[in-house]
């Protein structure tokens, strides 16, 4: 029977194949508009205004408050009963990017509240504007300490990203939805699509666990 | 040059800064002291509002800096700060701490700024460490890189906030030094600084401060040999004579 199974899910791979392609386009959008937003936002919340804080501190409860599936949900089918259509494809990348983003502005946040606050009053001091003090005095300094957990929610989300497969989205985890219904053996179906995750995944671990390792190492060092 | 008017500060229910004032004239060299908590690091801080002041006036060059609406981009450019504890941008060079506000706030070319830092950190005495990182240099030389840093902005006014209290002592000299050059060159200074040598040296006038207060003003020969006050003439005997 397992040489039967295996010779179907051999025919099976280029199925495979183009599900982990919609995987991996789901999550590098949503990690790059995640990325891009959270840093936005985290350097925003920085600036101490007061109604940008209580705005921020708002969507960052909610979202963190609730679960994922929830929010695609609400994306997904409650968004169109307000007149916004949104394909299954879009309201994935929209309820990851928003969910990426809420966790991404707390890592950049803490990571700037990092640096301490004798570099922004020095750059203050010599005349340097806001957005000046962050650019080139705070956010670089800040980097380095951000990367190591950024990566570490990049391996989060890109495995979040299997719940989008709930509205349809034919990712590679509905791709094993869709086959075991051909191919009735759990196992290796199922093993094959973590694997294609584990691969994904795994590297980015690894050079998570690498940054966090040298950041510490020179850290000690100092 | 800098007028302080009725200034007062509180810090939640402490009252740090009570109904100051304070007049340094252009070039004038004003040291201010006094023990720990008497407001003198407040004070000074007020002059390019990193501390803002809850009543009175302060006018630095004309300029009102107690009005919200003032440009403190301008007024900070005129004012260069010195840090107790140096503040340099550890993830820069010492001469890219040096040129970055010329570059980014006076808009200089890079070779014209590199040339201005250059230059700055030759006044100062490390021409050869250009290149280096703070954490690379000595206390002293981070400081006199900080100072470079603060004279980049051709500024009126210099600023020093305890400049040598963070440092060993052996390298609190070559610190004073590039001070009291800028003092001879006739820089208007404000040093909050317990180093009563510099104050000898180059000062015009000794503020006393305590318990946010200023007790006492006068040049430095008549401070230290007839200073009216009691709290002065405790002050002095204590660090006089340590």
């Amino acid at each position: 029977m397992w040489g039967h199974y295996l010779q179907s899910l051999m025919a099976s791979l280029p199925f495979f194949f183009k599900g982990l392609g919609v995987t991996v386009q789901v999550a590098g959008l949503s990690l790059t508009i995640g990325t891009v937003c959270g840093f936005a936002l985290g350097i925003a919340r920085a600036g101490r205004v007061r109604a940008v804080d209580l705005a921020l501190s708002a969507y960052l409860d909610l979202i963190r408050g609730t679960p994922f599936l929830v929010q695609l949900f609400i994306i997904f089918f409650i968004l169109p009963e307000w007149g916004v259509h949104l394909d299954a494809f879009a309201s994935a990348v929209l309820s990851l990017s928003v969910y990426g983003t809420a966790y991404i502005c707390e890592i950049v946040y803490g990571a700037l509240q990092g640096v301490g606050p004798g570099q922004k009053e020095a750059a203050a001091a010599s005349g340097l504007t806001w957005l000046q003090q962050m650019r080139y005095v705070v956010v670089p300094q800040a980097l380095r300490p951000i990367l190591p957990p950024l990566v570490g929610q990049y391996v989060l989300l890109i495995k979040d990203t299997a719940v989008v497969s709930v509205i349809g989205l034919t990712d590679v985890t509905r791709v094993g939805w869709l086959t075991v219904q051909r191919i009735p053996n759990g196992i290796l179906v199922f093993g094959l699509v973590g694997l294609m995750y584990f691969l994904i995944c795994y590297p980015l671990v690894w050079v998570s666990n690498r940054l966090e390792t040298r950041l510490t190492v020179e850290e000690s060092s100092l | 040059m800098i007028r302080f008017r009725n200034v007062n500060k509180w810090f939640g229910p402490l009252h740090v800064l009570q109904a100051i004032n304070l007049d340094v004239a252009r070039s004038e060299v004003a040291v201010v002291c006094g023990p720990s908590g008497s407001g003198k690091s407040t004070l000074i801080r007020c002059i390019n509002r990193l501390e803002t002041i809850v009543s009175g006036e302060i006018h630095v060059d004309g300029v009102p800096v107690h009005d919200p609406g003032t440009d403190l981009i301008h007024l900070r450019a005129d004012v260069g700060f010195v840090f107790q504890q140096f503040n340099l941008y550890p993830h820069m060079t010492a001469l890219e701490n040096v040129t970055l506000a010329p570059m980014k706030v006076r808009r200089l070319k890079a070779a014209h700024a590199r040339q201005l830092g250059l230059d700055l950190l030759d006044k100062v005495g490390i021409h050869e460490k250009a290149d280096a990182y703070p954490a690379q240099l000595s206390g002293g030389q981070q400081q006199r890189v900080a100072i470079a840093r603060g004279l980049a902005m051709q500024p009126k006014i210099m600023l020093f906030d305890e400049p040598t209290s963070a440092l060993d002592p052996e390298m609190i000299n070559e610190v004073l030094e590039v001070m009291i050059q800028l003092a001879r060159d006739g820089m208007t200074m404000v040093v909050v600084t317990h180093e009563m040598g510099f104050a000898r040296e180059v000062g015009h006038k000794v503020i006393f401060m305590d318990a946010g207060q200023i007790v006492e003003t006068a040049p430095p020969d008549e401070f230290f040999t007839r200073a009216q006050s009691e709290r002065t003439l405790l002050f002095l005997s204590k660090i006089l004579t340590h």
